[in-house]
């Protein structure tokens, strides 16, 4: 058995549970994205097809919650699940910040395609949800994922080929 | 390998355009599309985590109401202190504005304003009228209650007053009645010892003169300060002092300097004349208030009593409907004692019981009873009478034979 795989599922299903009872809980304007962290932690580990495929699963649930643009997230999602898998070796890299940096990366991508795909916002209020809030909700995605990343990191060991 | 990994590499390519291409599609349907699939997948995966969302969501929304509604509680509390607050200056205000319209002119209104260094006994007071609106030095400072101090610095905008708890307050006083006279100080053995409590003491009053507990002192006008007839307090006691000759007594004063927040500066125009009838008049109007709230008790405790004495009666009448339905040998009272007198033996008796019986009251019936029996022995005595009078004269005849 893969307990690799068991561990990445496990630390994935307790980040979706979390997105879904601690998010609404906060109700902040820019607040966390447990989705995207668990995309970021799942797809490290799989190879890149099979991470677009996790993305776009976990782009569908968020959609099927916000059927005004179905589509928008497991379109994101997928692309950042795909580059996260690619740029593994990046990822491979045992260092907080460099985690961090590529969390804020993932989650702003995705916020940028899900906004211009999903045609929500237009114009200063587009641009305000791209510089403004997309990066801070990216910001603190980013130190969630770090604290995750460190609190779980002795169940993360990820071996290299 | 190298084949294997270009393979694996396209297969991943090919999954991640697939997903694109997917998501691309489910983007540009028409929502009439897109409804169903979302809510086939609400309904199927992501049920469990909707229902997790709606009780956070749940959790958050009782968080919010919790908090809103102790916001509110707060709130209330605080309206509710200021309330109480608002009435006691309202009180006391409306007061101060009575004795502004009984002393019609020679005042000063001034607010009291209170050290901001905490005093366990209040000596002075910081008033916000000076010179500028007539105030001088030693001018009387009284309260609705009665005497508050005097002035002892006056500004042409402020003045600071010595209240009558401070070491060098003095007052000519008297008693009500005008027969005693002294000079009232303040108590410094306990007012300034740090028990907060205020107390003065009426000294150099003739030893001839006794002032009961209760007496109420007023100022009596000779030392010049203070006009006569405001206030000072009531006798509690008399103190024992080293001095024969003169009596000192310890009173409470009629106003407490802690609660003091507005005076009446008497002006130098004012302070001769005497004012006698100002807070006699409040007296007055207290004892007729005091009077209509009593009277106002009384009645209702009048009402409470009626509304007993009338529950007992329906009680009582109750309790007499229901005696026939109960057992007679649990109940002590006279009705079932008087049951077989009513009912004599003989029928002779109860026809006259019946006959009898058209008087009003039961202990009258049974008297008569008794008397009918009487008059039934009276009637037997008649009947052996006349027997025996018919047996004598049947008698005799035998008897005169036997003689014979």
């Amino acid at each position: 058995m893969n307990w690799n795989a068991v561990r990445t599922a496990i630390i994935c299903a307790i980040l979706i549970v979390l997105h879904y009872t601690v998010r609404p809980l906060l109700a902040w304007n820019a607040s966390i994205d447990f989705l995207i962290i668990a995309l970021m932690f799942g797809a490290v580990r799989m190879r890149p097809g099979l991470a677009a495929l996790f993305g776009f699963a976990l782009g569908l649930v968020s959609d099927s919650l916000s059927p005004g643009a179905f589509g928008a997230a497991a379109l994101g999602m997928s692309i950042v699940g795909f580059g996260a898998s690619w740029l593994k070796a990046v990822f491979f890299a045992d260092n907080l910040a460099l985690n961090g940096f590529f969390i804020f990366l993932g989650k702003w991508t995705f916020d940028l395609i899900f906004v211009l795909v999903g045609h929500r916002m237009h114009g200063a209020e587009l641009f305000m949800q791209i510089i403004v809030w997309s990066s801070l909700s990216a910001a603190i995605t980013a130190v969630a994922g770090v604290l995750a990343v460190a609190l779980l990191r002795p169940l993360m060991e990820v071996r290299t080929a | 390998m190298a084949r294997a990994t270009r393979l694996s590499s396209r297969i991943d390519f090919l999954l991640f355009i697939g997903c694109v291409i997917i998501a691309l599609v489910t983007l540009v349907l028409p929502l009439q599309m897109r409804e169903p699939l979302a809510e086939v997948l609400r309904r199927s995966v992501v049920a469990p985590l909707v229902n997790l969302q709606s009780n956070a969501e749940r959790w958050h929304t009782a968080w919010q109401l919790s908090e809103e509604r102790t916001a509110r509680l707060d709130s209330a509390v605080m309206r509710g202190f200021n309330a109480v607050a608002l009435q006691s200056e309202n009180d006391q205000l409306r007061k101060l504005l009575g004795l502004g319209a009984r002393l019609r002119t020679g005042f000063v209104p001034a607010e009291a304003v209170h050290n901001a260094v905490r005093e366990d006994v209040v000596t002075t007071l910081t008033l916000t009228a000076g010179t500028r609106s007539g105030i001088k030095v030693y001018s009387p400072v009284v309260s609705p209650e009665g005497v508050v101090g005097l002035v002892q610095t006056a500004d042409p905008s402020i003045s600071i007053a010595i209240l009558f708890s401070h070491p060098d307050f003095r007052a000519s006083a008297m008693s009500g009645d005008g027969t005693s006279f002294g000079i009232v100080y303040p108590h410094l053995q306990q007012g300034l010892g740090g028990t907060g409590e205020y107390l003065l003491e009426l000294r150099g009053v003739p030893f001839r003169t006794t002032l009961s507990a209760g007496t109420m002192i007023y100022t009596s006008g000779l030392g010049g300060t203070f006009p006569r007839g405001i206030p000072i307090g009531v006798v509690l006691k008399e103190m024992k002092t080293a001095e024969g000759w003169t009596r000192t007594y310890l009173l409470q004063p009629s106003v407490n300097p802690a609660k003091v927040n507005a005076v009446m500066v008497l002006t130098p125009q004012r302070s001769p004349q005497r004012m006698d009838n100002v807070w006699q008049m409040v007296a007055r109007v207290d004892s007729a208030t005091h009077g209509v709230a009593n009277a106002g008790d009384s009645l209702a405790r009048h009402a409470v009593a009626d509304s007993v004495r009338r529950a007992a009666a329906d009680s009582a009448q109750r309790a007499a409907a229901a005696k026939p339905t109960t057992p007679a040998p649990t109940r002590v009272d006279s009705t079932p004692r008087r049951a077989p007198v009513v009912a004599p033996a003989d029928t002779a008796a109860r026809r006259r019981v019946i006959t009898d019986s058209a008087r009003p009251v039961r202990p009258a019936r049974r008297d008569t009873v008794r008397r009918d029996t009487v008059r039934r022995d009276s009637t037997r005595r008649d009947s052996v009478r006349r027997d025996t009078s018919v047996r004598r004269d049947t008698t005799r005849p035998d008897t005169t034979t036997r003689r014979r």
